[in-house]
This record gives C-alpha cells, structure tokens and sequence, in this order.
C-alpha cells in the first residue's frame, strides 16, 4: 500500500542529519538519523557530556514511507507561517528563540494555555505541578483574556485551545474561561484533565453543565485503562476506575458528546491496556470521539540501558494497537501521519471560504486513523474500508497544485476592461468559478469512496460548507485513533521544533505574551518562564488536596463526619 | 459482546479483542444524529440550508449508483477512474 513500495528506497539504508541538544547541558548538537539493526536510531555527541542513543522507530519500512516524497506525495508540508512575534538574539537559534521567532515554519492550530499548577494527584512522572515546583503558577483572567487575545488576533489564527495545568478544573472560575474562549472565537474548546470537576459526588453533574454550557466542547481525558491496579501504578490512587466512570456517566447525562480518552503509554504499565481502552471506548461510543496514545515522555538523568528500558515509540504504539486488536487495526492498512491531509484540508478551507486547519508539523509527531461501525456487519473497521485513502490524497494532492494560485491570485476579468464596476461581475465570476471547482474535486472524492450511508452524507456536507459543525458531526460517527510522541531532551529534534502546530501562550509581567510550541517549554523553557510568573506557595495550596485519594482534604473531612467518624479511605 | 477476557499473571483483567464489535451501530449512527439534531437548532446551520440538503440528497444517490457500477466494472474501474481524473484536472 506504501507509495514507495517497488522504489529503491526500501532497499537503502535510511540516514539524514539534523540538529538537537545535549540531555545534560541542554546545549545544541549535531545529530544523525540512522538506520541500524532494523531500527531508526538518533545519535549525538557533545563535547562536554559525551555521547547519546535513542530509538527514534522500530519499524524502519514505516519511518522510510512517511519521510521519503515522491512528484504526489511528501508528509513533509511547508506550512503557513504568521509573522514573528520576536527577532532571535540566541546566535544559536532554534530551540533557544522561543517566543515565538522567526525560524518557525508552522501555524499553531491548537493555543495551550495552563490555567493552573495545582492538582488533586501526584502522578510521579509529572512535571506541571505545584508540589514538586514549589511556587503556583495561576493566570489572572485578564491574563487568560491577554493571551487567547494573542493567539486570535494572528493572521491564521488557531480554531482550538486546550486548557492544561495542573488540573485546570480545581479553578472555580473554570466554566467562565470556557465562555471566555468562545467569546474569543475559538471553535473547540478542550481541557485537558483527569476529570476532577466532573467527577464530584456532590455537585459534579451540574457542574459539567455549567461547564459544557459555557462553551466546553471536549474532554481531553487522562484514562490510563480499566484496572485499578493500572491506576495505582501510575497515578498512586486506588480504585480510580470509579472516579473515572463518574466522569462519564456526568458528560452522557448533560450531553457532552466528546470525550477523548488520553492514555499516557508507559512499557510494562500501562501498554497492556491499550486494546481495553480500545474497548472502553467503543462500550461508550456515544461519548467517547477517540483516544489519543501518548507514549511517555523521559525526563532527567537516566542511563542509556534506562532509556533503552522506557523508551516507547509511535511505531511500537502502533504494533501494539495491532496485536492487541487481532490485526484489525493495522500498521499498514490504517495510519497516517497527521500532514497527510493538509492539501485536502486546504482544498476544503479554500472552496468554502473557511478559516483553514494546517497540520503541517513533522511526520514524527503523530499519527492517526478513524474506526468506524459499518453497518451491514456492525463491526468497527478502519474507516479505509469507506474510502481508498491513497487515490485520495494522490488526488487532492494533484488537485491543490493545480489551484493554489487562485487562492493567491482572484479572477480579475471585467476589472482589467471597466475598472471599479467591473469588480461586481469578478465576484461573480469567481463565485462561479470556486462551484465548478467544488463540483470537480467532490467528483473525484465521490469516485474514490467504497461505502454510501449516512457517515458519507456527513463528509459530502463537510466537503460542501467545510464548517466546524459539519466536521463536528462527522466526528460523532467515528472514533479517531491517534499516537502524539512528545519530544524529550534525549531525542529532541530541531527539525520536529520548527513545524510544531501545538503552541502554549503565557502572559509575563511585562505585558507581552511568550509563544512556545509544546516540546520546547517543556524541554527547555519551561522552569525560565515560570519562575518569571510565580506565585507563592501557601501553607493553604500545599494541604488543599488529599492526593492519595484525588478529593479535597476539607470535602474528605466532612465525609468522615458525615460516616460517623469512619475515615473512608477508599470507595 | 464479543470479546474474551483474560486475566494475566498479574490480576489484570486483558480484553483480547476479537472482532471490535460494539453493541450496535445504531448507538454511533445516534450520536452523529443527536450532533446534527444540535447544531440544527442554530439559525445560520448548515443543516437547516435548503440547497445543501439537496445537493447532499444527490450526491448519496450518485453515490449509491456508483457503488453499484464498480461491482459491474470490476478490475476496469481503474482505467475508468484514471480518464475521469484526467478530465478533472484539465484545465485548471
């Protein structure tokens, strides 16, 4: 199925060069990309700390498809850039320039913005949080106002923003952020969380309501699988499988729809799971819109057999979705790198007159198919079953080199003969012309798609007005399956840094607004920039939460009391 | 459901995925509906567009007639497809 199957680039050895940094002094270093041993390997020396090995895939054949281009096909997409906020005066330039410079080669599609560092857990492999920073780091809402202003006000602006933290949920005023950043005109409206808001027993269902009828769109759901021992592992809770289940049963019950199940892979924890979150998912379809694998990311000092221990790639995520699901999901058959799409998606921006949604970072940062119920046999398959994927890109590829200059470059006709009058008749025209333009592409979707029912109706409508609530409606009929590798100091690549479309925006004292894709502030940039914006840390915040249990230290107190003086340690 | 559920050395309970079945289809094709049945009561909704609900009308049966075409065309479809890819992209 590859595009380069039958070339002479299976056969070579894959080797390229790029840039990254020293896990010790974090500073830049040269590093190759090689082929070794059936496996994808980044090398590095620094003068100073000597030299480091990490896998970068284990499956050579795969890394070759999504990095070599043929005339149709490149997953290596030049992205729509929005102008500078800083000129660079680190003459090492990327990384160290954030803010975001001028290196940079992508638009954000999704702003970040941690709303808090405090948190109800103590998850050991945590870096975001007030116990182990030992300062608070929580926005003002003028501050949050500053920086979705930011983040809206560029001339391609993101349609989605995540909160994160912390749990950005243990803030009261949450439900008024979510307002906040509709007001702002983002689309998607997402939190990233482990469902502490939604999940109290007293107040936590109509507090979802709040939230979702504020603006709440999605929850980006912490969900390391279904056995409470897996819980307790990582999250060092116990019986946390019912915690999580409230938060379910709370979004069914206010119709927050969207629920994406996150589960941070970690080897020989939490990667046996993966084929019941699968399950999970699919027992609450009417939800849960997908999962996201997150294999995790490795920080501080650890040795190279370590690393070889931990290190967990998407490729190996993607094996094990297979294994774990009886081959039904498989790596050649059903995922993608996320650029794949960007000429489609322009395609669609372009001929409905919408804001665009540019997946234009590195095909080593994610990866993703759809599952979806086919009627006849109401088996879940890849949605590859309804569409020759291939024959679609290939054409939509085609398609965009075509008219791209009409994007750039309107119909100007009766202009040039009769001046400002002759600008009506040109609106007329090019009207005419983005019809049979539009007629032309769904033509050639149309004869690349295998399966009719209502699933296509929903695409045909978002080919037709490229609206976020036709694409929203599509999404309902699907479970999107995706792999997000985070960078760390061991496999960082400069490359991955410049593309990167997931951005955080903080609000420093001066005023301004720092810009930093994901992989950067929280390789480098992070303990800088928050020690500029933080706050101190009160006896109050450091007691606030009974972390062994995820709840409030004065809600378990009044929970002892009403049990009659019998500490509930556990549900 | 379909599904055998194995408990490891561990005491973890491993669903081994057979057949990816989920209760019914209905449920997922539900909760597309209720989306649509949402955004519907939107003034500006795309759903509530006269031309568009026609146009989408006509394409299902186009498309419901081209899936009955490729069965017949069999292995000559892609020669078909290929011409009509060719005219597609003519002139632009």
């Amino acid at each position: 199925m590859y595009h380069i199957d039958g070339t002479d680039y299976l056969k070579q050895k894959y080797y390229t060069k790029t840039k990254s940094i020293c896990p010790e002094c974090m500073d830049k270093l040269d590093a190759e990309i090689v082929e070794e041993n059936g496996e994808i390997w980044m090398k590095k020396t620094c003068p100073e700390h000597g030299f480091f090995k990490d896998k970068i895939s284990s499956d050579p054949r795969y890394y070759k498809w999504t990095h070599y281009g043929t005339d149709t096909w490149s997953f290596e997409k030049d992205g729509e850039t929005n102008p500078a906020d800083i000129k660079g005066k680190d003459p090492r330039g990327c990384p160290y320039n954030c803010g975001l410079c001028e290196e940079h080669i992508s638009t954000c599609q999704l702003a970040l913005i941690d709303l808090t560092n405090r948190c109800n857990m103590n998850c050991n492999f945590c870096y975001a949080n007030v116990r182990k920073a030992g300062y608070l780091v929580e926005p003002s809402l003028e501050d949050i106002d500053r920086i979705m202003k930011h983040f809206r006000s560029k001339p391609i602006p993101p349609v989605a923003i995540m909160f994160t933290g912390g749990e950005p949920t243990v803030r009261k005023d949450f439900p008024e952020i979510c307002a906040m950043a509709k007001k702002h005109g983002f689309k998607e409206v997402i939190v990233a969380t482990n469902g502490y808001g939604f999940q109290k027993k007293n107040g936590g269902l109509e507090w979802t309501k709040r939230a979702y009828e504020a603006g709440l769109d999605t929850l980006y759901f912490q969900f390391d699988g279904i056995n409470n021992p897996t819980w307790e592992k990582t999250r060092g809770i116990k019986n946390l499988m019912a915690y999580k289940e409230r938060v379910i049963k709370n979004c069914r019950e206010v119709g927050l729809t969207s629920v994406v199940l996150v589960q941070t892979v970690v080897k020989g924890i939490t990667d046996i799971e993966i084929g019941n979150v699968i399950q999970f998912a699919i027992d609450n379809i009417d939800v849960v819109r997908g999962i996201t694998y997150q294999p995790v990311s490795l920080c501080g000092r650890i040795t190279a057999e370590e690393i070889q221990e931990l290190r967990i790639t998407n490729a190996d995520v993607i094996k094990e979705v297979e294994r774990q699901t009886g081959g039904k999901i498989g790596l050649d058959n059903s995922w993608y790198p996320l650029s794949t799409i960007v000429e489609f998606g322009r395609i669609v921006a372009y001929l409905a007159g919408v804001e665009p949604i540019e997946f234009t970072c590195h095909p080593d940062c994610g990866f993703a198919t759809y599952l979806v119920v086919d009627p006849k046999t109401n088996e879940m398959v890849p949605i590859m079953d309804y569409f020759d994927p291939i024959k679609i890109v290939e054409f939509s590829n085609k398609f965009w080199n075509k008219i791209k200059h009409k994007e750039k470059k309107q119909i100007k006709f009766f202009e040039n003969f009769i001046g400002d009058f002759g600008k009506t008749l040109d609106k007329g025209v090019n009207w005419v012309d983005k019809q049979q333009l539009k007629a032309r592409f769904l033509t050639g979707m149309l004869q690349y798609t295998r399966k009719p029912g209502k699933l296509m109706e929903m695409f045909s409508r978002m080919l037709l007005n490229g609206r976020w609530e036709s694409v929203s409606a599509f999404t309902h009929g699907t479970l999107l399956i995706s792999s997000m590798h985070f960078q760390d100091a061991y496999n960082l690549d400069v490359e991955r840094c410049k593309r990167c479309i997931v951005h955080f925006g903080v609000a420093l004292p001066d005023g301004t607004i720092f810009e930093s894709p994901f992989c950067t502030m929280n390789t480098l940039h992070r303990p800088v920039v928050e020690k500029m914006i933080a706050k101190q840390y009160t006896e109050k915040i450091r007691n606030e939460f009974d972390t062994t249990l995820g709840q409030r230290a004065d809600e378990i107190v009044q929970e002892v009391a009403y049990n009659g003086g019998t500490k509930k340690k556990e549900e | 459901m379909s599904e055998e559920v194995i408990i490891n050395k561990d005491g973890l309970k491993v669903r081994k995925l057979v057949d990816l079945k989920p209760t019914t289809a209905k449920e997922y094709q539900e909760a597309m509906l209720h989306r649509v049945k949402k955004f519907s009561k939107r003034k500006d909704s795309p759903f509530n567009d006269f031309i568009e609900n026609t146009v989408v009308q006509g394409l299902k049966a186009i498309l419901d007639t081209k899936v009955t075409i490729d069965k017949i065309l069999g292995s000559n479809k892609d020669k078909l497809y290929s011409t009509i890819e060719k005219i597609l992209l003519t002139g632009l």
